[in-house]
């Protein structure tokens, strides 16, 4: 029966065309219209009003009254620090819970950060850094300071994926190890780091990702201040096309040349894990 | 002696526990705040525990001595914050939205990402590949990249300061579509081949074979988009100027501007906001442990 055949052949595309429909256009078509915008002098409330080639880009890259470098440097300071910060803490930490008692108790509470939202840990964090000799008033100690809460919120999430990969690593490795007269320092070195390789590029590359984007705690703590020194892109981004400035079209560019940045990023941290691969298989 | 085996588990054990205090201090430091009173915040910002319910003070109070039960507000009871949160901040308002919303988004993803992942896992079309790979293409742009485009089509849409706008593009997720595909792959096709025999059509397959033996994936799916729906923030900040509309996240911002320098009642419904969540999650936790390390192994 030709119709009932139809049917049969529409029926994956019918399963499929809600969420595709979705994603499709929150994810692709808004891609084209960021792409578009970018080109355009593209005020928020008037609308595009001209293509003006580069123009948005040049304006951002060169332009006098660019915050481009400025939140760009910034932005780069704070995702080093939580990198730096996340791998200092969740590894050790995911070691240390194997080996002691009450893990799955550890687990939950190392987990909390994870499941409260971002505005309430940052209203929170707002006092314990005054209490700490007020952190977030100086212009050195600021960006640090939303740094650590960064790595204090990331670090039981990651625990858990540490964790996670660790349990992969088969024993008998550690066993040949002991054999061949190999220490503590010498296992974790030539065992765990190599095994956990794919562990820490996951783990890495979100945290790279993730913290490009920071706005919440900025938003919520500093305003980008004190003296711009916590200005991040994404609130640039957030100031230019919402804020009194209404530049839809400049903060597109920008929102593109974040895009560049978190790729060059996640390509040089890929390169450097690639030359390591002395171990593998 | 003890074994040295024995001894680096204890020394784990103490160093987790210091790492513990460190990941639960913020948490005990709001809800201590949250039942100070004004006078009691202001004098002591760094306790834990207000100084009306402190020992001390209390000896010196029983001493006839001055302490902090003098203070305006020493009858203050622990609830009072909590109260005025509500009657001032509307964070009841702020609260049954953020639940509204993100209910809404869980329930609507789900349904939409399992029927996806059900063809992209089971069924032979033209262009599967190709869509699966656009699908994915999605997954690796960032969120901030997407805010003012996706703000352009919801004006576009004329979705503006609407609930429709804020709840939208969470209908649907490549990442849920993703999870959910890896763990349809996992059921053996023996068992819809029975079910087939038996005159199960696919939505019957699909909802007695398949989605039982996913559980574990679907509560942690559906744990992960609950918790983004809740603490989304940046989106409804920049598309609702409603207040009414507002969910617990941007309620919160507003309401710690409008409150100035009374902090406790900003505490307490920081805490109304934080408790949700964590409660969903300690009655979820027992499927979603094995789900992280699943989002976690790519």
């Amino acid at each position: 029966m030709p119709r009932h055949r139809l049917l049969r052949t529409l029926t994956p595309y019918l399963y499929i065309a809600p969420a595709f429909a979705v994603t499709a256009t929150f994810g692709l078509v808004s891609m084209g219209i960021s792409l578009w915008a970018s080109f355009q002098h593209y005020d928020t409330y008037a609308g595009a009003s001209g293509f003006v080639g580069l123009d948005n880009y040049r304006r951002a890259l060169t332009g006098d009254d660019s915050y481009f470098w400025l939140a760009m440097r910034h932005t780069v300071v704070y995702v080093l620090l939580s990198v730096a910060g996340v791998l200092a803490t969740a590894l050790p930490l995911a070691m240390l819970c194997r080996r002691a008692r009450y893990q799955s108790l550890f687990r939950t509470l190392y987990f909390l950060p994870s499941i409260t939202p971002g505005v309430v840990l940052a209203l929170v964090f707002y006092h314990i850094f005054g209490i700490w000799g007020q952190l977030l008033d100086s212009a050195w100690t600021a960006l640090p300071a939303l740094a650590l809460l960064g790595v204090w919120a990331a670090a039981g999430y990651n625990m858990v994926i540490f964790l996670a990969g660790l349990t992969d690593i088969p024993r008998f490795l550690y066993d040949a190890a002991e054999v061949d007269g190999a220490g503590r320092w010498q296992q974790f070195r030539h065992v765990t780091v190599p095994m956990l390789r794919n562990t820490l590029v996951f783990v890495t590359v979100m945290t790279i990702i993730g913290s490009f984007q920071v706005f919440t705690s900025v938003y919520i703590m500093t305003s980008g201040g004190p003296e711009r020194s916590t200005e991040v892109i994404a609130y640039t981004i957030f100031l230019n096309a919402f804020g009194v400035a209404g530049q839809m079209g400049y903060a597109s560019a920008l929102a593109w040349l974040l895009f560049a940045a978190i790729f060059v990023f996640v390509v040089i941290q890929m390169r450097v894990f690639r030359s390591r691969r002395v171990y593998d298989e | 002696m003890m074994s040295r085996g024995r001894l680096a588990s204890r020394l784990a054990l103490a160093l987790m526990v210091l790492g513990a205090v460190v990941m639960v201090y913020p948490y005990a430091y709001m809800v201590g705040s949250s039942i100070k009173s004004r006078r009691e915040f202001a004098e002591d910002k760094a306790g834990i525990v207000p100084p009306r319910y402190q020992l001390g003070e209390r000896l010196r109070h029983w001493r006839g001595e001055a302490s902090a039960l003098d203070w305006p507000g020493a009858d203050w009871s622990a609830g009072r914050n909590y109260a005025d949160a509500v009657r001032f901040g509307d964070i009841d308002r702020y609260l049954a939205n953020s639940f509204i919303y993100a209910t809404i988004i869980t329930a609507v993803q789900l349904c939409l990402n399992v029927l996806a992942a059900y063809a992209f896992a089971r069924m032979r079309f033209c262009g599967r590949e190709l869509l699966f790979m656009l699908l994915l293409a999605t997954m690796m742009i960032p969120p901030a990249v997407l805010l003012i485009p996706n703000f352009l089509v919801i004006r576009s849409l004329g979705l503006v300061d609407t609930v429709w706008g804020v709840i939208l593009p969470g209908f649907a997720g490549a990442f849920g579509i993703f999870l959910l595909r890896q763990a349809f792959l996992n059921i053996p096709e023996d068992l819809e081949a029975a079910a087939r025999i038996d005159g199960c059509g696919s939505l019957g397959i699909l909802w007695h074979v398949i989605l039982p033996l996913s559980k574990p994936a679907l509560v942690t799916l559906g744990l992960f988009v609950f918790m983004g729906a809740w603490n989304m923030f940046e989106w409804p900040l920049v598309v609702l100027s409603n207040q009414d509309f507002y969910p617990l996240t941007v309620g919160l911002s507003l309401f710690r501007s409008q409150t100035g320098a009374d902090w406790p009642r900003v505490f307490a419904a920081s805490v109304m906001g934080a408790l949700p969540l964590i409660a969903a999650f300690l009655l979820a936790q027992r499927y979603l442990v094995g789900g992280i390390s699943l989002s976690g192994m790519k």
